[in-house]
């Protein structure tokens, strides 16, 4: 597996994943958020020409940190499609595909925006689905971040993205977590998704990831 | 002079005579000659600095010649489309239409003349698309979209001219090469329709010909330049030793240039960029307060509706000066603008022609351009563009070589347009110039793509852009179609945030990674006023005046343009005149103290020599290398050397770059002998390397946005765009590394490479320069102060650095550089 940073969270161990996801090994369970699966789909049945592999490789790379991790619990932070467009056959089967390899994995969608516009997933993915937000473990798991919010949150929707600038014009953009001790917000896992760059405030941390490694931003 | 006619025109020669004579003007000799060759049915351009009547030369001959056709018919007629004017700025098409409607009114002729671009409402596009005007003024942009519709081709059946303006601003553009293909439609609808240009002189006139009558057709070239008359003249800092050698520090002749100013009732202030624009104006107010109301400021990132208050402001001469970049480089007189003021170097004698003409705009009135320098060697740029305009040097612009994505976007603007086929659809893309060498392979490859979306697509039958049924290629989806006609067009926008007050008035756009370093409370400086950020949100930034103080000044991304051939050329030969002792010039007499100094710590090149200085600085080894090249070339080959270096072992450099030279900066305590140099200039292998260059760095990623856009990845979005679109827009940078990982060998990424290493890199001035270095003798110098032609290389802040480290290594490398800055 590619590499990881334990970190403590409101008195509990997580795993930053490089793969742009967390562990939570005390309660077994694997958080990713906004895949967008389909949006390659959505692109091409729109007349713009993308390669599909994405869905597949993000498929296969969830498939390889299940096995890893083995966790019984899957968590989605929303945005599960892309678009109603993009649910198409072929997308169905790949996601069916990787269901059937984990029969007994339990998956919780917490519906985010596109979720709303596109529906819920096949019912023969056996997706438990959720609104925003949804009380897990103590702590809440959001698509949308808040501002204010009593309970330490989990988050997607932002997309993350951070450019660490050195000397002169030298730069470099990746996905991040972006975090404090009230919130977690997850870089995208879907691999053909764009980021947002972001102002971290003074106490935020920024982890920067290019799906190998991963690495804190002091 | 008579007219010397053959056959019967009286009646139009006297109402032209007539014409010209109400207004105390004498046509021409190259106007009638125009004239004659339209009449002819002959296609050709027209080459004339601004303000010499170009406009009339080539729109009184279709009239002419509609009036002789009505007298030969019984009944006269109202005329339907027969004149197309395609000018580059939509800005200029108010304008044109009406200095082209305010002549057929002085000859009270039924034509109408119209105009249509983004800006026309949908109920007028609509109506027009029913009733074409006689004239009709537009953009390349609009021009593809009326292609689209299949009912344009019976619209425009009695169409006999199109005519180009300001062509050489086209030229070596997408837009240029849009034209092009337009044009070749146009031909084979129309066979005998004559193309006629508008441009200012070039250095490669034949060719800019070429591109408009299409690859195989004969055009006659008009020069119409004779009559103008041109001064050159500078701002001599008055107190020389303590001028700048580098940075815009040209702050120190603000008194000076407002003395001029004051002479004159208008001036014009150019600047190269905008941001300096943002600098000199608020310097002028700082030493004539009383100006506030007398002076404006213009450039492309002002709102139009300021901008266009500007503009009335300078044809009515009501306003004392304005100060600008090259968004007042075009179009039509401003008749009461008296003097032109450049800032800072030219960097290209075709430029400071254009700009210079800006004033003196009543034929037969010299213009007088005063040049004010903002560091040193630009003294000796002025004296080199003087030279180098009177002797005729003017740079070349060259048309592109078949891009595919614009390729793709017009087939498929084809495919709406009622369909087309493919063999007679090669032929006519093949006449329009830049597409003359199109090879087979890039065609299918092209065809491919908008019909399967690219090899790796394949069996992937829901994709359907443009589907070929019976030999005929057609967009089936409406909504493909609407997509399509949205984004026609080849001019890429960037992500900008745009300033408003509170009331909700616009000022215009500032780039997002600048506003992003503002903090909310603090000032900066745009549209000439010194503003508060309030804050931002959702790609808005709410600012208010800000009383006093201080504020940054924005930076618009950009580029540069590099020192053109000629000038540096030229540059050269002056410094080689004063190496002589045989400079006779004001501006090489200042700066002889600078160059006497040059010659003292280090060395004046000759001509046969490459000159290599080495100087330890607290940053570590700087080498400075100068090959009076340009930028882009300086970048491209510092690019290389760093490779290679790196190549050897393992380091970090950091580069910078001029238009005189470049300079590589490392920690490292290598000595590099004669050889070595040579070796690291080595002229072979050099595309190659710079591919692999481009894919360290982030160069061909950024270009491809611009590709991507065009080729229909990419819908441009517009504020209150609807959902469906948003849900399928992706940036460049995201297509560029999908198509690397899934498609690499998309002609698309290739494109962009290309692009990178012609437009960016400038290879072939490259390739040349490192060609002329291996026959001149290297010249190593190691001066113990930085020296004139080294000291604004090292002041230069723009700084790349070049490593082969790994994602990682570099991270933490920067990570550690900001902690120690913290």
């Amino acid at each position: 597996m590619n590499s990881q940073l334990e970190i403590s969270w409101n008195a509990r161990k997580l795993s930053l994943l490089a793969d742009r996801a967390i562990h939570l090994a005390s309660e077994n369970v694997l958080f990713i958020a906004d895949p967008h699966f389909g949006k390659a789909a959505t692109f091409r049945k729109s007349g713009i020409p993308v390669p599909e592999k994405s869905t597949q490789e993000d498929c296969d790379r969830l498939a390889q940190l299940i096995k890893l991790t083995k966790v019984e619990t899957l968590v989605i932070l929303g945005d599960f499609f892309h678009a109603r467009l993009g649910k198409t056959n072929e997308v169905h089967q790949i996601l069916f595909e990787w269901r059937e390899l984990f029969k007994e994995l339990k998956i919780l969608l917490i519906r985010g925006n596109h979720d709303i516009k596109s529906g819920d997933p096949w019912t023969d993915l056996n997706i438990q689905c959720h609104p925003d937000p949804f009380n897990l473990y103590g702590f809440e798991c959001r698509h949308i971040p808040v501002t204010n919010s009593n309970k330490p949150f989990l988050a997607g929707h932002v997309h993350p993205g951070f450019t660490l600038r050195g000397k002169g014009k030298s730069s470099i953009r990746s996905a991040c977590f972006h975090l404090n001790e009230s919130k977690i917000i997850l870089p995208a896992f879907g691999s053909f998704t764009g980021l947002k760059n972001i102002q971290p405030e003074n106490k935020d941390k920024i982890f920067l990831t290019n799906g190998e490694d991963i690495f804190k931003v002091p | 002079m008579v007219i010397k006619t053959k056959k019967p025109e009286q009646d139009s020669d006297r109402k032209f005579n007539a014409f010209f004579q109400s207004r105390g003007w004498k046509p021409f000799s190259f106007q009638k000659k125009t004239w004659r060759a339209y009449l002819d049915g002959k296609s050709g351009l027209v080459h004339a600095p601004t303000g010499t009547g170009k406009t009339f030369a080539v729109w009184i001959p279709p009239l002419m010649e509609w009036i002789e056709e009505q007298n030969t018919k019984k009944k006269s007629t109202q005329p339907g489309l027969r004149v197309l004017w395609v000018t580059p700025l939509r800005a200029l098409v108010e304008d044109t239409t009406r200095s082209l409607l305010e002549a057929v009114e002085d000859l009270s002729l039924p034509w109408t003349v119209e105009s249509r671009t983004g800006d026309t409402s949908g109920t007028i596009k609509a109506k027009q698309r029913r009733k074409f005007p006689s004239a009709l003024v537009t953009t390349p942009e609009s021009l593809s979209l009326l292609l689209s519709y299949p009912e344009t081709k019976l619209c425009f059946s009695d169409l006999r001219a199109v005519i180009v303006d300001e062509w050489h601003e086209l030229l070596s553009t997408k837009r240029g090469a849009q034209t092009e293909l337009c044009l070749a439609r146009l031909r084979k609808w129309n066979p005998s329709l004559r193309t006629w240009g508008l441009s200012a002189t070039l250095g490669n006139l034949d060719e800019a010909m070429a591109t408009l009558t299409g690859h195989g057709k004969q055009g006659i070239l008009v020069d119409g330049s004779i009559r103008k008359k041109f001064v050159v003249k500078t701002l001599i800092p008055r107190n020389m030793e303590s001028f700048p050698w580098a940075g815009h520090l040209g702050g120190k002749l603000v008194k000076q240039v407002a003395e001029v100013i004051d002479k004159k009732s208008t001036t014009l202030v150019f600047t190269n960029v905008r941001s300096q624009t943002e600098y000199w104006f608020d310097a002028l107010l700082s030493v004539r307060p009383e100006w506030k109301s007398q002076i404006g400021i213009h450039h492309g990132s002002i709102d139009r509706k300021e901008r266009a208050q500007v503009e009335n402001r300078l044809r009515a001469g009501n306003i004392k000066a304005v100060v600008c970049t090259s968004s007042l480089d075009l179009g039509v007189d401003f008749s009461p603008v008296e003097q032109v003021i450049q800032i800072g170097g030219p960097k290209g004698v075709a430029r400071l022609l254009q700009r210079a003409g800006r004033c003196g705009h009543k034929p037969g009135a010299v213009s007088t351009v005063i040049c004010v320098p903002t560091q040193a060697m630009e003294l000796i740029e002025y004296a080199a563009a003087r030279e180098a305009m009177k002797q005729g040097k003017i740079e070349q612009r060259s048309p592109l070589k078949s891009p595919l994505d614009l390729l793709a976007q017009h087939l498929i603007t084809l495919a709406l347009a009622g369909g087309f086929r493919e063999k007679a659809t090669l032929e006519e893309v093949r006449t329009a110039w830049s597409y003359r060498k199109l090879s087979k392979q890039e065609w299918d490859w092209t065809i491919e793509f908008i019909v399967k979306g690219g090899k790796t697509l394949g069996a992937y039958d829901q994709f359907r852009r443009v589907i070929c049924e019976n030999g005929v290629y057609s967009v089936p989806s409406q909504k493909i179609s609407r997509f399509h006609r949205m984004s026609i067009g080849t001019i890429t926008s960037d992500t900008s945030i745009s300033v408003k007050f509170q009331t909700g008035k616009i000022l215009g756009t500032i780039e997002e990674s600048f506003i992003s370093r503002i903090k909310k409370g603090n000032h900066f400086f745009f549209s000439g006023k010194l503003l508060t950020l309030i804050r931002v949100r959702d790609l808005t930034a709410i600012v208010k005046l800000a009383k006093s103080g201080k504020g940054a000044i924005p930076v618009w991304g950009g580029g540069k343009s590099p020192l053109s051939s000629e000038l540096s050329k030229s540059v050269r030969e002056k410094i080689e005149q004063f190496r002589m002792g045989k400079s006779k010039e004001p501006e090489m007499k200042a700066m002889q103290r600078t160059l006497n100094l040059q010659s003292k710590w280090s060395a004046l090149p000759q001509f046969s020599e490459f000159l290599i200085e080495k100087t330890i600085t607290r940053d570590g080894n700087n080498w400075f290398l100068f090959p009076f090249a340009g930028r882009l070339a300086h970048e491209g080959i510092a690019s290389l050397i760093a490779f290679r270096m790196t190549q050897l072992e393992p380091m970090s450099l950091s580069v910078s770059f001029n238009d005189y030279g470049l300079s590589l900066c490392s920690n490292s305590e290598k000595t590099i002998n004669e050889e070595t140099w040579r070796t690291l200039l080595d002229p072979k292998g050099i595309v190659d390397q710079l591919l692999e260059c481009m894919n360290q760095s982030e160069m061909a990623k950024r270009q491809f946005r611009e590709v991507a856009r065009v080729a229909g990845l990419i819908f441009q979005g517009y504020p209150g765009a609807q959902k469906s679109i948003k849900q399928v827009q992706a940036s460049g940078g995201l297509f560029f590394d999908v198509f690397s990982k899934y498609d690499p060998d998309n002609l698309l990424l290739t494109q962009a490479k290309k692009e990178v290493l012609d437009r960016q890199l400038d290879v072939v001035r490259m390739t040349e320069k490192l060609e002329e270095i291996q026959s001149q003798k290297i010249i190593l110098h190691s001066p113990n102060q930085l020296t004139p032609f080294s000291f604004p290389l090292w002041a230069e802040t723009l700084r790349t650095q070049v490593s082969s480290e790994s994602w990682s290594d570099r991270v933490r490398k920067m990570a550690n550089e900001l902690e120690i800055s913290n």
